[in-house]
Formats: C-alpha cells, sequence, structure tokens
C-alpha cells in the first residue's frame, strides 16, 4: 500500500496530465464519431458547434437556450426543466470540481498545447502584474452574468433575438474546437443582421486574442472564463478537494510560481485548509512542485488521492534537470 | 586586488591563534565524544586542512565571496565561479574586526570583517574577486563600504526589508538579474541554459542530501549528535561542492545503517533540543557544544549557517532563463525566515513546525549581542513557544570564550529541568 502511495506521490505530472488530457480531447472532440455521447449538461467546453465529432455537449450552450425562452414559458413548468440541466450538470461537476479546467476541457489543452509550443520555440512567458491580475479576475463574473441576463432579456423580449446564445458568439471554441475535426464554418462573420455581425466579429477577435494570448500567457482564456466562475460558485460541496495544511508550509513559493493561473494565495495563506480559489483550475501542479511532506493535498470524497512529498518532489526536479540536458 | 592585506607572507599557520583556537575546538568535537560516525572523519580532516593548516579554499575559476545565504550560488557556479562563504566564527578575528564596527556590534560581522582585513586569513580565501554583500542587516549593509574600502570588489545584492508584498518579490527578482550581469562582467562569460541547469543540479543534489541528513535527525535516540551537523553545514560554506556531497552521502548510508542497527549516539533520556537564533560558525561552536558535553542532544536547528541555508529548494517550471532565474530569486527570499524581514510569522511557524516533527523537548536561543534583530524577535519567540509549552533558554552571547563557564552553568540547569518535566509526565 505504501508503496502504491509512494509511485503515485512520485509520479511525473507533467507527462500523466499530457496523456490524460489527450485522452479527454479526444473523447470530447471526436468521441461523436465513436458513438459517445455524454449528454448536453457537460461542465467543461466539449463545443456543441463540433456537430459531428462531439462527445458530449458544454452545458452553457443548452442553458443559454433555456434562458432565452419567453418568460411565460420559463416561470412556468419549462422552469423545472432548467433546473433539472442545472441538476445534471452539477453532479457532473462534483465528480472533478475544477479538474474538469485542467483535465479535461478542450479548449484548456489547446492552451496547454500553444504554451508547449512555446517553450519549444524557447520563447518566455509574460505575467499579469498583480493590479491587472485582480481587476481581470473580475470579468468572468461580468461575462458571467451577461450570459444569464442577456438570454433572460430575449426571453422577455427586451433583447432582440438574434443575440441567441451571446457567450457562444464570442467564445473562441465555437471556432477553434470544429476545425479539429475539418469543420471551419464557424471562423465566419454572420452578415445576416447588425447584431449577428457585431457578435461573430467579436467571436474572430476574441478567437485571435486567444490564439495570441495563449501564447504569451499560460491559459491566458481561463483568467476570463465564465464556466470558471460558474464552478466555484458550486465548488464547495465537490469530490475532488484541493487541500492545504498551513502548519507545514514554509512558504517558499515554488506552488505559486508554478501556477498557470498565478495563485498567489496557494504559497502565502496557511490558515485556510480549503485553498482553492476561483481561478484555480486544479492541474495539481502546485502539488508537484510542493517540497513539504504533506502540506498540499488532492483529497477524493476525503480520501487523500495525490499529495506533496519531499521524494516526489527531488525526483520531478531532477528529472527537470536532466530532461533540460537531453533536449538542448 | 595587490592592495588586500590578506595577499602578505604568511606566517606558520600552526603556531598563529586563529589556527590554535580551530585546532582546540576539534579536539574537542573529536575527542570528547565517543560514537562519532566514521564518515565525520572526512570533516575532521577537512577543516584541520583548512583551519589549521591553511589550505587555500578549493575553487575553479574566480572565487566569489558571499556575506549571507541570499546569494544565490547557483548563479555563481553557472558563471564558472566558485562561491565561498565568508561569514566568520573566529574570536580572533573578532577582535581584529571590532576597529571597523562600534563596540556593541554582532561578533559574526566584526570577525568577517577582520578576516578579510588580516593577514593571512583561514579560510584562505586570499583569491578573491568579488564580494556578493546582500543588503541583510544593518550592519552587513554597512560593512559593504568598509570591505572596499580594504581593497576588495563588492558588489551590493540590494535584499528587499519585507518579502511579502509582491513588489518585494519583483524587486528581488530584478536585484538577482543585476547580479548575474555583475557576473557575466566579471567573469566575461554568459549565462546560459546550460550552465545555469548544470549549477542548478548540483546545488539540488547538495540540498537533497541535507534533507537526507536532516530526515535522519527525526529518529529517537538520536544517530549522531548536532555539533558534527553544524560541521557539516559550516563546511558547505568553503569546501567543493560535489566532493562535499558526496561526504554527506556517505554520512547518510552510514547513519542509516546505525539506524537499522538500532544504534543510539545518546541517551534516550537525553533532552531533544532545537537550536534558533545567531548561526553557530566554526570555530564559535561554543553553544552547541555545551549542550552536547552536558547531555542534551541538538536535533534541529533554525539558523543560516545550517537549515536555512540549506533546506528550502528550487522549483522551476519551464527550464528557460528567465523562469530559472526567477526562481531562483523565490528561493532565496520567500522562504527565509531570517529576523531582518519585517515579520516574523514564518520564522514562528517553522519553529513550531520543527519541534513537532523533531520531538523537540527544549529550544535554545542563542543572540549575539549586538545582533539586534534576534534581540528583537525573542520576546515574540518566547511566547508562542510558551503557549506550546516548550521551555526555551535565550542566550545572549559572543565569540569571547569568557562566559563559558556561566554558560555551562545555565545550560546543565536548563537540560536538568527538562529531564525532570519528561520524568514528571
Amino acid at each position: 500500500m505504501t508503496s502504491i502511495r509512494d509511485a503515485i506521490n512520485g509520479i511525473d505530472l507533467r507527462r500523466f496530465r499530457f496523456w490524460l488530457q489527450l485522452f479527454f480531447f479526444v473523447l470530447l472532440v471526436y468521441g461523436g464519431y465513436l458513438a459517445i455521447n455524454l449528454g448536453q449538461y457537460l461542465p467543461t467546453f466539449s463545443c456543441g458547434f463540433n456537430n459531428e465529432g462531439r462527445g458530449g455537449v458544454c452545458y452553457l450552450l443548452p442553458l443559454q437556450h433555456q434562458l432565452a425562452m419567453s418568460w411565460g414559458t420559463l416561470f412556468g413548468w419549462a422552469g423545472l426543466m432548467v433546473l433539472q440541466g442545472f441538476l445534471f450538470f452539477s453532479l457532473w461537476f462534483f465528480v472533478l470540481n475544477k479538474g474538469w479546467c485542467g483535465y479535461v476541457c478542450p479548449l484548456g489543452t489547446i492552451q496547454d498545447w500553444i504554451t508547449g509550443l512555446r517553450q519549444r520555440l524557447g520563447v518566455r512567458y509574460s505575467r499579469y502584474t498583480e493590479g491587472q491580475f485582480r481587476r481581470l479576475s473580475l470579468i468572468k463574473y461580468l461575462l458571467l452574468a451577461l450570459m444569464f441576463l442577456i438570454p433572460l432579456g430575449i426571453g422577455g423580449a427586451l433583447l432582440p433575438h438574434d443575440m441567441g446564445t451571446p457567450f457562444c458568439d464570442i467564445c473562441p471554441g465555437r471556432m477553434i474546437i470544429p476545425m479539429f475535426t475539418g469543420d471551419f464554418s464557424q471562423l465566419t462573420i454572420d452578415f445576416s443582421t447588425k447584431t449577428t455581425m457585431v457578435m461573430t466579429a467579436l467571436g474572430m477577435l476574441v478567437t485571435g486574442l486567444f490564439l495570441a494570448g495563449a501564447f504569451f500567457k499560460k491559459r491566458f482564456f481561463c483568467f476570463f472564463c465564465p464556466m470558471s466562475a460558474l464552478h466555484y460558485l458550486l465548488s464547495k460541496p465537490a469530490l475532488l478537494k484541493l487541500k492545504k495544511d498551513g502548519n507545514k508550509c514554509t512558504r517558499c513559493g515554488d506552488c505559486y510560481r508554478v501556477c498557470d493561473m498565478e495563485i498567489r494565495e496557494i504559497a502565502d495563506d496557511v490558515k485556510e485548509p480549503r485553498i482553492m480559489q476561483d481561478d484555480c483550475i486544479l492541474c495539481l501542479k502546485c502539488v508537484a512542485h510542493c517540497p513539504e511532506q504533506g502540506a498540499l493535498k488532492a483529497a477524493f470524497a476525503g480520501i487523500t488521492v495525490f499529495e506533496s512529498t519531499e521524494r516526489g518532489f527531488i525526483k520531478r526536479m531532477t528529472k527537470g534537470h536532466i530532461d533540460e540536458h537531453n533536449t538542448h | 586586488m595587490n592592495t588586500t592585506p590578506t595577499e602578505a607572507k604568511a606566517p606558520p599557520y600552526n603556531r598563529s591563534r586563529q589556527a590554535r583556537e580551530a585546532e582546540t575546538l576539534l579536539d574537542r568535537i573529536e575527542d570528547d565524544f565517543p560514537d562519532n560516525p566514521e564518515a565525520m572523519r572526512y570533516f575532521y580532516a577537512l577543516f584541520r586542512r583548512v583551519y589549521c593548516q591553511g589550505e587555500p579554499v578549493k575553487h575553479q575559476g574566480t572565487l566569489v565571496g558571499t556575506t549571507c545565504i541570499h546569494a544565490p550560488e547557483e548563479l555563481i557556479y553557472a558563471f564558472g565561479a566558485t562561491p565561498v562563504r565568508l561569514c566568520n566564527g573566529s574570536y580572533h578575528y573578532d577582535q581584529i574586526g571590532a576597529d571597523f564596527m562600534p563596540a556593541k556590534s554582532c561578533p559574526l560581522v566584526k570577525a568577517t570583517l577582520g578576516s578579510l582585513h588580516a593577514k593571512a586569513a583561514v579560510p584562505n580565501t586570499a583569491a578573491l574577486d568579488l564580494i556578493v554583500n546582500p543588503t541583510t542587516c544593518d550592519q552587513k549593509t554597512k560593512a559593504s563600504a568598509m570591505m572596499e574600502a580594504m581593497g576588495y570588489q563588492v558588489h551590493d545584492l540590494e535584499l528587499p526589508p519585507a518579502k511579502e508584498s509582491e513588489e518585494a518579490r519583483l524587486y528581488w527578482q530584478r536585484a538577482v538579474r543585476r547580479l548575474a550581469l555583475r557576473l557575466r562582467e566579471l567573469t566575461g562569460r554568459k549565462l546560459t541554459r546550460k550552465n545555469l541547469r548544470q549549477a542548478m543540479a548540483r546545488t539540488a543534489r547538495a540540498q537533497a542530501a541535507f534533507r537526507t541528513l536532516h530526515q535522519l535527525r527525526k529518529t529517537a535516540p538520536a544517530l549522531f549528535l548536532g555539533k558534527d551537523a553544524f560541521l557539516v553545514t559550516n563546511a558547505y560554506f568553503f569546501d567543493d561542492l560535489d566532493r562535499w556531497t558526496n561526504a554527506v552521502e556517505k554520512l547518510n548510508t552510514e547513519l542509516l545503517q546505525r539506524q537499522q542497527a538500532g544504534f543510539q549516539a545518546a541517551q534516550k533520556r537525553a533532552p531533544r533540543i532545537l537550536f534558533t537564533g545567531s548561526p553557530p560558525i566554526f570555530p564559535n561552536l561554543k553553544l552547541p557544544l555545551l549542550i552536547e558535553e552536558a547531555g542534551g542532544v541538538v536535533v534541529a536547528d533554525e539558523t543560516c549557517s545550517a537549515n536555512r541555508m540549506l533546506y528550502d529548494m528550487t522549483a522551476v517550471d519551464e527550464w528557460l532563463l528567465n523562469d530559472m532565474v526567477d526562481g531562483l530569486a523565490d528561493r532565496y527570499l520567500k522562504p527565509c525566515t531570517c529576523p531582518i524581514f519585517t515579520r516574523n510569522d514564518d520564522r514562528q511557524r517553522r519553529l513550531l513546525q520543527l519541534a513537532a516533527d523533531f520531538n523537540v523537548d527544549g529550544v535554545v536561543y542563542q543572540a549575539f549581542a549586538g545582533c539586534q534583530v534576534y534581540e528583537m524577535e525573542y520576546r515574540s519567540i518566547a511566547d508562542i513557544l510558551a503557549a506550546q509549552g516548550i521551555p526555551m533558554l535565550y542566550v545572549e552571547t559572543d565569540y569571547s570564550p569568557d562566559d563559558m563557564g556561566q554558560l555551562s552553568t545555565r545550560i546543565e540547569a536548563f537540560l536538568e529541568s527538562i529531564k525532570t518535566r519528561k520524568r514528571n509526565k
């Protein structure tokens, strides 16, 4: 038992993540070809516009559709249907918590691949300043609010109907993910009405920003993701948890250094055991880069599945020293 | 460098005062205790060569002196240079250095200045090309100009006075990058991913060896004594890095064998002491030696001549130059528990965790007379330890041997009280 535990804690997380992410990417982007359908309540960007390949549908698409029903319908019996959808979404989410972002989300995986490309090219990353970070962090809540309010406005006939699914219009996933199955049709500006023209043009712009941003900034888009905001609001009862034992923490900042999302609390907060922050993608890199025995751990339903160990840390760092030597 | 007095012709070391001071201490360390680990012979011999016979410090390339743990050694190694830590523990040099500093100032700073000023100092660092002086405490900060006046080249490595804020972190990262530029000027070499990676791998290996040694000290009863542990970490100041690591790995293997054999280097009842405060630096191992001669055993420490220097390790996410250098900068700032920083919660938490992990019975807090920051933190540390029911002995001392009698009485009484507590438990 201890040897299994040691093996897990000594895992090469980078490699493990790469393969797991690839697996989920194939499942969600090409699963449709294998007749896989995980339903339409997935708490991750398994884009519904990827008609043929999708192995399930991102919940934000049906959610916006449902919210855009006329108010009479929405606040009647149909409301139960919305609640039911939300329940399924929540159940999916509770299993992995934000692990959906760090391990499953195809858009996240694409960003990690772009980061890998940058690293290979030897281009350095950029970071936000602390002030920028605090401000940018709020955008995702704004997007989340708009994602609820605009469809509701449509349903109440306050906004034009052609705003349809406003977030999908500007989501880079809608343009990028279908391309992986050879569908480039989303990469256009829809000139049918003024609104669609503005929204799809905005979408093009965001997609451009996404690609450029992800090249220089790790997980660039995740800072703005309304799904991430929605996740955080539901994260308390989730089964997979990131925990911190502040007494064991030396505040060396190693976890903060490697954090793609620049979350400072992971290193500096020694009081709160439930350390997961709203921007967290639960990639567990912090756990892998913590040299203190048991200071950080990932637990599933109360059972520790992966924790920081001195040996694991040294093993992974030594591997880093050697890998660098071999590739250059 | 012709102007430095260290270049003057050396008298025979074995007859000099500093050599005798070192020799007396080494004899005590070796002969007063049974059961010294076999692998410690390497370190005893090393200290005799360097401190008693004046063997020059082994180095490749440029020799760069450092005056604090904050100078990132990996950077120095990456430029093909060799760092040597100049912090000095000799009473002899303390007296010489007294000319430079006010009477009530830290013996460590005085001794460092004294050794730099002295003719034919030990350790023999005559070949120094640059001194990297982190602006830590006031006394070290001011020492910079004095070292320059002696004819040394000094680089002030600007350390922020607080470490919590992001501003401080970025300021420090810039300071470290500036050091890299200075080293490039000095050595005429370039910093590359390859040479920095190699340097970091060497230091990381040494740190891993240190950590193993550190963890072995959790064993109760103790496998070896704290005086030997201090000697090992002291050797890190000037020894060849890889040679040092090999010797520690050998020591670890021997201690592991001792562990399996159920060997006891101290009595079962021997009070387990956590040592904190001003750093014991050879030959000033006065306090740890007194503790262990009186039947205690130092099982862990929180000082910048041992644990604080070697324990914390660097993490790198992307093996690109920028991330490696920033990672190094973080490692030398963020986890540091030096009392010069505005707050000391990290030091408090570190002490409590060490006390719990190492099953500590009591804490000995050494404050060098004139080391104000440690003197000022005394109260807060005393309070948190008292709240946990851990007894602490606060000792204000310096490098002079005059207070040995008085100290040994106090230490014996402290250890005796711990033993009584343990019996009554």
